[in-house]
């Protein structure tokens, strides 16, 4: 390990605590798992008849019905869509955001090959004010012009 | 030029990134290949039909349970661990970063703001430890990570769910909403790919992630003026490769949140069908090229280490050459 004489002291974590840690982790792991394994019941002892609905759907398979319409469900799963939808733009906002500031990035480094470009990094350039929120941001906010 | 920028993580930090990585992509081949099965049926066939992506899942869920637990253990039992909190606190900072990073975008500003800077170059220590974007991606995945696994284990055994909701349906409810709660950091996680391993200035990785900064020399060259960016020289391939590659992370998470919206599970429908979905070929395609995003994540992944691994073995090779002596005289370069 002669190298690290030419390295900085580094302020990390301790290798007790880590080998603990890890030995602690997988026997919660273990543990959690083995409730979450025993948590299952026989199937056959799961309602094979529950007429919790009443009228067309009672009877046979009457516990399908009957969950459908549990309302806080239904709920969870609608304001998880709602999450996904409102991440999922705001991600899509940062890809635009960083695609844009990558090539505006990019124009300032020196081109591959030549430097023919060397204006293009000291004046900054100007980016299509559309660029937030469109696709074209993609191809055309770059300053390779 | 170099690739590589200051280090930043210790190497626990940078070990247990690339294991969570590892874990969470096949987490996500097998996870998303269920829920979106029509558009993926070949990856279920290629993990064993139904029952083998079942299997892969499952163990790849008690991977990511023993990791998460580790995690937590480490932030609180360690003085390290306990101290790194303050860094991911949100500062008034952060939101500067992202309007600046707005302005930027635009034009109205010359440079990032620090809190957003992944190339840090000669401002290095002007630089958070993490951007206000690394910060965002600590909460939300450990929010994440933590809902996932909670209803990960209580659809364990879905007779478990059955029992205490007295209904079956609520057991397909739980997937949906494990499956659904997902489509967020698989969104994320296709940004995290195109953010740090399109950086022009870092790609094709961005080695902090890998090469712990125990194993980074320090060199304070502070009398270059701002980043010092526009002395690297731009890869030939970037300009092609960000474009493709940017194009199919929009393409992929575009697809997949539309997946998901279609891809219902609960309310379970009264009919069945077919393909739960517009099965269209669109959909089919751009879901692939998530996966394919995902795919690039976990190659460019193992390419870091790669340079991990070539990095110590070049430290090495120079601190036993007689030549690099106490006069520091080097012989050859050492970038």
């Amino acid at each position: 390990m002669s190298y690290r004489e030419h390295l900085p002291e580094t302020k990390g974590y301790p290798r007790t605590a880590i080998a603990i840690n890890a030995v602690v982790a997988l026997a919660v792991t273990a543990l959690i798992l083995w409730w979450a394994a025993d948590f299952a019941v026989f199937y056959e002892e799961l309602f094979r008849i529950q007429p919790v609905a009443e009228g067309a759907n009672a009877g046979v398979g009457s516990d399908w019905t009957s969950g459908n319409q549990i309302a806080w469900l239904d709920f969870l799963i609608a304001i998880t869509h709602a999450a996904d939808v409102i991440m999922g733009v705001f991600i899509l906002f940062m890809v635009f955001l960083h695609w844009g500031a990558f090539r505006r990035l990019a124009g300032r480094m020196r081109q591959p090959g030549d430097s023919d470009s060397s204006a293009v990094a000291a004046d900054g350039g100007r980016v299509a004010d559309d660029a937030a929120d469109d696709d074209s941001a993609a191809t055309d906010g770059g300053e390779s012009r | 030029m170099t690739q590589l920028d200051h280090g930043k993580f210790s190497k626990m930090t940078t070990t247990f990134h690339t294991l969570l990585a590892l874990d969470v992509f096949v987490l996500f081949f097998s996870g998303y290949s269920l829920m979106f099965n029509d558009e993926l049926w070949w990856m279920v066939n290629l993990m064993g039909g139904a029952q083998g992506v079942s299997a892969v899942h499952r163990i790849a869920g008690g991977g990511l349970l023993a990791l998460i637990v580790f995690w937590m253990l480490m932030m609180l039992t360690t003085d390290t661990g306990r101290g790194n909190f303050r860094e991911i606190l949100p500062s008034k900072g952060d939101f500067d970063a992202f309007i600046q990073d707005v302005q930027f975008l635009l034009g109205n500003a010359d440079e990032r703001h620090p809190n957003a800077r992944q190339f840090a170059g000669g401002t290095a220590d002007e630089i958070p430890l993490l951007t206000y974007i690394g910060k965002g991606v600590v909460f939300i995945f450990a929010i994440e990570l933590t809902l996932l696994t909670i209803s990960g284990i209580l659809i364990w055994s879905k007779t478990g769910v059955m029992e205490i909701m007295a209904t079956k349906t609520a057991a397909a409810a739980f997937v949906t909403f494990h499956g659904l709660l997902g489509v967020i950091m698989l969104m994320g996680v296709m940004f995290h790919i195109f953010e740090h391993g399109f950086h022009p200035a870092l790609y094709p990785v961005e080695v902090k992630a890998f090469i712990p900064k125990s194993m980074i020399p320090e060199d304070h060259d502070d009398d270059t003026e701002g980043t010092g960016i526009e002395l690297l020289e731009l890869a030939p391939s970037w300009n092609m490769a960000s474009t493709v590659v940017g194009a199919m992370t929009v393409i992929g998470i575009v697809s997949v949140l539309l997946g998901s919206l279609f891809d219902e599970g609960y309310p379970v429908p009264r009919e069945i069908a077919i393909g739960g979905g517009p099965t269209d070929i669109l959909l089919t395609v751009g879901i692939n090229m998530g996966m394919f995003v995902l795919l690039l994540g976990l190659v460019l992944q193992m390419y870091g280490n790669l340079l991990r691994v070539r990095w110590q073995k070049q430290l090495e090779q120079e601190a036993s050459e007689p030549t690099t002596a106490a006069d520091g005289g080097h012989v050859e370069s050492d970038d």
